[in-house]
């Protein structure tokens, strides 16, 4: 916030123009110059704001019509889940990748209604929203289980005997990768490498992280998730 | 930090000097600390259980005040973690378990005593090693990157600052001009460390010369190559260096925006560049006017959603544009038109990481290390089948050789060597004839490989080549963002032709029509990752045409691999009839009883493998090519007495 103060009536006002080098009073148009300070926090204000703003594409007066702290219009279920994240990122539509990310972290997956709801209030095409989610291995199009296993399958797991864990997992849990056991509780997913490759085989349960894996020592770590 | 609690603001280079000198003389140099390792590596054996007792026991002790305690970045020896070091006589304990935790803080904090039974113990000689110079996997290397990840604690800017750091900075922006810094730089003949070895000099110029406003700089962290980590070990244990070098970067360029971007997979590395930005920022080290000067860079972390085309340059600048990570055609270079086609600087992180030590140390320095075009050290990640696996850094230039026997202290097992593979799937292997070549940018090219990001996978004997150039073009196929349609196409076909291979149905004319579509899809690509896809099954044919051979005429895996070319047998001589594997094997094919040697149901057999994993006594056996022996049914065991099992 940039605040002035007018010389000729004594009024003060948070200035939101662009001139650099004189401002005018809203109450008795008198002209008020920009002191050096004050001009470079007007500068650096515009510059913080600068880019997010031309690439979201929205100009400042569409942007007020759409809900914000000020203007709170309530949106429920999935649109306002979407409309709360997209908030964080300030309707950057570069943002993409991010926003759907947070949400498939905070929601687990990524129902159709939610892409829908996205490309909406961004303003971008549902083809691109879809487009983004389905390309990306992060991304899960349909529910995952409460507990989600991802199998390092990278080069050294590989070469130290990930291949024989990963059938073992599918046998024990009698799903394929890339499914979810019947009663919920699973999910098994591969990933491409973990960066843990001094300690392979290794995979990771819930963010936890387990290196060495032995076939033996499987169903005992199984056992900890229910 | 002031009365108000708000940190210092740095607004010139004095400023920077004061801070420093007030946090060194906050800090006693006597004082004990210990440090211990939280980056994942360690994290996945059980780290922060070992911080927690160290946290518990300090707390009882009631030695909270006396010990400094630091959570540090990675020391690269991650197998052999986790690590703890004592300061200061900087002793470092390796495999360090909770239950370890009250005795070293009796014995070494307290007493100052060295606890022998922690210290590293050399594989070959036996003998423990009390300091990291004393370990071959150290002594033979030249650690200037990461050399500060075990004195830093990565999320804090105090300790980077105490360090030294940001004094790089200070002297670019207020004693050079950008054109200085880019002199200096190209001098040092610094190549891009993200695998492909572009001069990283000429990049800057041509992004500084180019029409546009604005510009950008990018760190590329989508360390999407299987088998290296070394990004992400720079990322999580040491984010201000690589900070520092983008600043500098970017004032040599002019640019004002900056971005990060990591894989969503290195949930630390993403955590750690993030705090380091806020705290940077804080201190008025990035942001609006940088130390007081009128350079003003903003930088945001993007994360990347898990796409190995992605870690392409023209493919990461569409994922932070917000759309599918895609190649884009490079008849115009992303230096001149890259990021929302304005020009753009994408870096790896090693190469921003070492940008500093340029500065700070000259280019003539730097040019020292390493060989005539091959400037500086380069961090490779040896892994697979040797006995020390972790980071290690190099000077350029230094042989196979030396890297895989003298640091990697030979193979695991002592089995025979027979094939390393270097840069991912983009790269090569490398047989045993050429392992006395140096390793850098050039050499590498010329035998077939590359360096791509470092990733050296050491394979024995035990590895079935088709199998290994099978699992590549598995990999890729799965990866390939299907833009061209060579590599879409093309890969599946490799995919097939291999798997027919390794299962046995193998015909003379395959290996013809795999060299075909790997020569085309050489020439025909758009980006630089399809272009070297056939680098594996071409080196794979052209150094071991003998493995491919056998599989397609003899039916037969010399190496135990290919799971429709082998047999499952049990040695009657050797089964203890322990029962271990007839209770784990999934389709109920071993029989057998307490009292009586197990044996293969063959046509039960789905060839799992889960025998000959568990089988402590080593009686399961692999044959390929050879006719199984008669199943021997109702022997009984030879046993050995319990006294011997012991001693083996």
């Amino acid at each position: 916030m940039v605040l002035f103060n007018c010389r000729h009536c004594d009024y003060k006002w948070d200035y939101q123009g662009e001139n650099e080098y004189y401002a005018t009073c809203p109450r008795c148009r008198y002209k008020v110059r920009i002191p050096e300070d004050k001009a470079e926090l007007l500068r650096k204000k515009r510059w913080m704001w600068s880019n997010a703003n031309a690439r979201s594409g929205l100009d400042t007066e569409a942007k007020t019509k759409l809900p914000s702290k000020e203007h709170p219009v309530k949106l429920l279920g999935i649109a306002g889940i979407v409309n709360r994240t997209i908030e964080d990122y300030q309707y950057d539509k570069s943002m993409l990748i991010q926003i759907l990310l947070k949400l498939q972290k905070d929601f687990g997956w990524l129902p159709m209604e939610m892409l829908v709801e996205v490309s909406k209030q961004l303003g971008i095409s549902i083809n691109q929203a879809y487009q983004v989610a389905s390309f990306y291995k992060a991304f899960s199009l349909s529910p995952r289980g409460r507990h989600l296993i991802r199998v390092c399958t990278g080069t050294s797991c590989k070469v130290r005997g990930a291949p024989t864990i990963l059938e073992k997992l599918q046998s024990s849990l009698g799903i394929d990768t890339g499914e979810v056991t019947t009663d919920g509780r699973f999910s098994l997913e591969t990933v491409n490498c973990l960066g843990g490759c001094a300690l392979g085989p290794m995979m990771i349960i819930d963010g936890e992280y387990y290196g060495n894996l032995k076939l033996l020592s499987l169903k005992r770590i199984l056992s900890k998730y229910t | 930090m002031n009365e108000l609690g708000t940190p210092k603001l740095v607004r010139s280079p004095k400023d920077l000097e004061n801070l420093r000198e007030e946090i060194k003389s906050e800090r006693k140099p006597n004082k004990s600390g210990i440090s211990v390792c939280v980056s994942t590596g360690c994290v996945a054996l059980d780290a922060p259980k070992v911080k927690e007792a160290f946290m518990a026991e300090l707390e009882k002790q009631g030695l909270r005040d006396q010990v400094e305690f630091k959570e540090t970045g990675c020391l690269g020896f991650c197998e052999q973690g986790p690590r703890v070091t004592i300061y200061p006589e900087e002793i470092c304990y390796f495999k360090v378990k909770p239950e370890d935790v009250p005795e070293i803080i009796s014995q070494s904090i307290v007493q100052k005593k060295v606890l022998e039974r922690l210290l590293y113990k050399d594989p070959t000689t036996g003998k423990r090693a009390k300091k990291l110079e004393d370990i071959a996997f150290y002594k033979y290397q030249q650690r200037l990157l990461l050399e500060n990840n075990a004195k830093i604690d990565p999320k804090n800017i105090e300790d980077y600052i105490a360090l030294g750091g940001y004094s790089a900075l200070a002297r670019v922006l207020f004693e050079k001009t950008p054109e200085e810094v880019v002199e200096e730089v190209k001098k040092s003949k610094l190549r891009g460390r993200g695998g492909g070895g572009f001069p990283t000099a000429l990049k800057w110029e041509t992004t500084r010369n180019a029409p546009g406003k604005p510009k950008y700089v990018i760190v590329n962290c989508d360390e999407g190559d299987p088998g290296a980590f070394m990004d992400r070990s720079l990322m999580e244990g040491n984010p201000h260096s690589v900070l520092e070098g983008l600043i500098i970067g970017a004032y040599a360029v002019g640019a004002h925006e900056g971005f990060v971007y990591v894989r969503e997979e290195y949930p630390i590395a993403v955590e750690n560049i993030g705090i380091a930005i806020k705290q940077a920022e804080e201190y008025g080290l990035l942001g609006w006017g940088i130390m007081g000067s009128s350079f003003n860079l903003r930088v945001r972390v993007h994360k990347g959603a898990g796409a190995f085309v992605s870690g392409e340059s023209s493919a990461l600048m569409t994922a932070i544009e917000g759309r599918v990570g895609e190649p884009k055609p490079k008849y115009i270079h992303t230096a001149t038109k890259g990021l929302w086609d304005k020009p753009t600087v994408l870096n790896n992180v090693k190469t921003w990481a070492t940008i500093p030590l340029i500065i700070l140390k000259g280019a003539d320095w730097f040019k020292g290390i390493g060989t005539q075009d091959n400037t500086g050290t380069m961090i490779f990640s040896l892994v697979g089948k040797v006995k020390n696996t972790g980071l290690v850094e190099v000077p350029m230039g230094m042989s196979l050789r030396d890297l895989i026997f003298k640091i990697g202290g030979g193979i695991r097992n002592d089995k025979k060597f027979k094939a390393v593979q270097i840069g991912g799937p983009s790269g090569g292997f490398i047989p045993e004839e050429h392992l006395d070549i140096p390793v850098d940018y050039d050499e590498l090219v010329r035998v077939g490989s590359m360096m791509g990001s470092g990733g050296m996978v050491v394979m024995d004997e035990d590895t079935c080549m088709v199998d290994v150039a099978k699992y590549f073009v598995d990999f890729l196929l799965e990866e390939s963002c299907g833009k061209c349609i060579p590599c879409r196409e093309g890969l599946r076909v490799l995919s097939n032709t291999l798997g027919n291979i390794c299962a046995g149905k193998g015909k003379a004319e395959d290996i013809q029509t795999t060299e075909e579509i790997a020569e085309t899809m050489k020439e025909s690509l758009l980006c630089a990752l399809g272009r070297t896809a056939a680098n594996p099954v071409l080196t794979s044919l052209k150094y071991f045409g003998e493995d491919w051979e056998q599989h397609i005429k003899e039916k037969r895996c010399k190496a135990n691999v290919c799971k429709a070319l082998i047999d499952f047998y049990i040695d009657p001589e050797k089964c203890q009839a322990c029962q271990l594997c007839l209770a784990e094997c999934p389709s109920g094919a071993i029989q057998g009883d307490k009292d009586q040697v197990h044996w293969i149901d063959q046509e039960k057999c789905i060839k799992c493998g889960t025998c000959y994993e568990i089988c402590s006594f080593h009686a399961v056996q692999k044959l390929s090519g050879e006719p199984i022996p008669p199943e021997p049914k109702g022997i009984k065991p030879n046993r050995k007495l319990k006294g011997e099992k012991k001693n083996e």
